[in-house]
């Protein structure tokens, strides 16, 4: 009897989470006139005749007069160069930090992890400055550089290296080999767990984040996805829900694949790390 | 994020020894260069932008001027001067409403979340997936989402209370209602939190429930004596982190007052003007970029004294 009402509250949960998605998909295949009912309908049903009436053409409107399908080919590119090379540059800096010896080392590293403390609020304005004096502001360059380096996945990589048993790379280190060879052949391949992690933590945070494009482009072209679909709210189609379920869908169907595909590693990293930032 | 402990490696017995000088010399150099693109990043894009934020609140500036030096005019304005800066403390105002809503509202949904998952175990994992669903969204689909769900004439919600004989409510255009309807919208994406309650209840030993079911505790005096006290330490950490995330709501916001210019104002009678909204419209509206590094310190500040009185008062409770 205890079990059975558990289940009845979770599934009354799962479905205050769900629905507003079944909802956003519902929409996005019926027609204009087919939204505007009071007998709520999960198909795209014709709204007199109860007939099927499901429709793409949502779909083709966004996606080119709505201009979100050059935004979503920008947010593939953005996401498949910054990833990658944030990843690269944080894990070089984390290896460092956790096993090459220089001087001033470990002051560094804690004067680094400081900065993490002031929110991303206070250096909003500022950040826009310096982007601006870089010859970025408006730029493919804007949205990738000032975003391509984060003090909280060093730490994330540095605590993973520093679990890696020394003995390992002392071998290696004795056998001749550099450290940039040990950090490759040794380290790197031990260390996939975090890797896959901080990868996918990094995709849907960039993926999903409208305030930076929001304020480093105004060229319309260079609209990022979650940006587009801001616009396409604002925009006068913005009252035209099947429109803008479309679009939604857009922004959200690729994170959901990438949540299924990977949900293990990504709700075991959650509980550690958070995901922000 | 909890406070990093920063274990120093321990000295390898005789490892530096058999490192010859010229291979020391090596590994600083390296070292260096390794660290040197992120350092390179964390000034440019960290320490720099955080220094000249505070030095910015002290001028009056827009990204086309030079800034003019004016003290400690834009604090006193922001402050004080409410027909220069009308808005200031309405702002404050709906954020503090939004984070005393908010933050609890999804505390105690994630908990009660994590407690019926934690009490199953076959679908646990498909469940936890559906639970976790809305927080992998941007910003930008949920704000439109839930513009469509809270339509005052043919959204879901109004349509499923009108099964039920509620009458329908105009949400995010009765200034009351804005907050609770944010409010709810946060309380949906509250799986980090979830997640996060979830190990701390995998970390209560099962010898402890099990003592106090042989002690002849039911449920709820369990959750009341046992559980909810060991997750201590969990709901202080999301309790915190949850109230700085709230005081800088911003991107949601944006997004559900897009369109029919009410961006500007940020929902009817600015309801749902929060700070970083209206910091915003500072910085990137009214050209008043001074102004708006001002109040990003003001909210730092603010941070700052109500992170460390959280802290102060769980030392109290626990002594």
């Amino acid at each position: 009897m205890r079990r059975i009402s558990v289940y009845v509250a979770l599934v009354l949960l799962a479905a205050v989470s769900v629905v507003p998605f079944l909802w956003m998909l519902a929409t996005s295949f019926k027609r204009g006139q087919d939204i505007y009912t009071t007998v709520p309908s999960l198909l795209p049903l014709d709204r007199k005749t109860g007939e099927w009436a499901g429709t793409l053409d949502n779909y083709a409107y966004v996606l080119d007069v709505g201009g979100l399908g050059g935004a979503f080919v920008n947010s593939v590119w953005v996401c498949a160069v910054l990833v990658p090379a944030k990843l690269l540059i944080d894990a070089l800096a984390a290896y460092a930090f956790a096993r090459i010896p220089f001087p001033g080392r470990d002051k560094l590293f804690v004067i680094m992890l400081g900065g993490m403390m002031v929110p991303a609020i206070t250096l909003l304005v500022p950040r826009i400055h310096v982007t601006q004096s870089l010859g970025m502001f408006d730029s493919g360059w804007g949205l990738i550089v000032p975003n391509i380096a984060s003090v909280l996945d060093i730490f994330l990589l540095r605590q993973f290296f520093l679990s890696i048993p020394k003995e390992l790379e002392e071998a290696a280190l004795i056998d001749g080999a550099g450290r940039l060879r040990i950090f490759w052949r040794v380290v790197l391949p031990l260390s996939k767990p975090v890797l896959a992690v901080v990868t996918i933590t990094s995709f849907l945070f960039h993926w999903n984040d409208l305030v930076w494009p929001l304020l480093v482009t105004n060229d319309p072209g260079l609209h990022t996805l979650p940006l587009a679909l801001q616009q396409l709210v604002a925009s006068p189609d913005g009252g035209r829900a099947y429109y803008v379920m479309a679009g939604a869908a857009l922004a959200v169907l690729p994170v959901i694949a990438v949540l299924l595909v990977f949900q293990r590693r990504i709700l075991r990293g959650i509980a550690f790390t958070g995901l922000k930032g | 994020m909890a406070a990093p402990v920063l274990e120093r490696p321990p000295a390898r017995p005789g490892g530096r020894a058999r490192r010859r000088p010229d291979a020391r010399r090596r590994d600083h150099l390296i070292g260096a260069l390794l660290v040197a693109p992120a350092l390179a990043y964390f000034l440019v894009f960290l320490l720099y932008p955080a220094l000249s934020a505070l030095s910015y609140s002290f001028t009056d500036w827009n990204l086309r001027t030079e800034a003019a030096w004016v003290g400690l005019a834009n604090y006193a304005g922001l402050l004080f001067d409410d027909v220069k800066y009308p808005h200031f403390w309405k702002s404050v105002g709906v954020t503090l409403q939004y984070t005393l809503i908010a933050v609890p509202l999804t505390l105690v949904t994630a908990l009660a979340q994590a407690l019926l998952l934690n009490a199953v175990r076959r679908g646990a994992n498909v469940f936890r997936l559906l639970l976790f669903l809305p927080v992998v969204t941007a910003e930008a689909a949920v704000g439109a989402i839930w513009r469509w769900l809270y339509d005052p004439q043919y959204g879901l919600i109004n349509t499923l209370l009108g099964l039920v004989g509620i009458p329908g409510q105009n949400w995010l255009n009765t200034p009351e209602l804005v907050i609770p309807a944010l409010a709810f919208i946060a309380a949906w994406q509250c799986g980090i939190s979830m997640i996060i309650y979830l190990a701390g209840l995998k970390g209560i030993p099962g010898s402890v429930q099990e003592a106090a079911i042989i002690d002849g505790a039911g449920p709820w005096q369990r959750f009341r004596r046992v559980t909810f006290p060991m997750l201590r330490p969990t709901t202080f950490y999301l309790l915190v982190t949850g109230v700085i995330a709230a005081l800088q709501v911003f991107g949601l916001v944006y997004v559900i007052f897009s369109g029919n210019g009410r961006s500007v104002t940020g929902g009817p009678e600015q309801s749902g003007l929060t700070y970083v909204l209206h910091l915003y419209l500072f910085a990137f509206r009214y050209d008043a970029m001074g102004a708006a590094c001002a109040m990003s310190f003001i909210l730092l500040v603010f941070i700052v004294i109500v992170t460390a009185l959280q802290f102060r008062f769980v030392k109290q409770e626990a002594a």
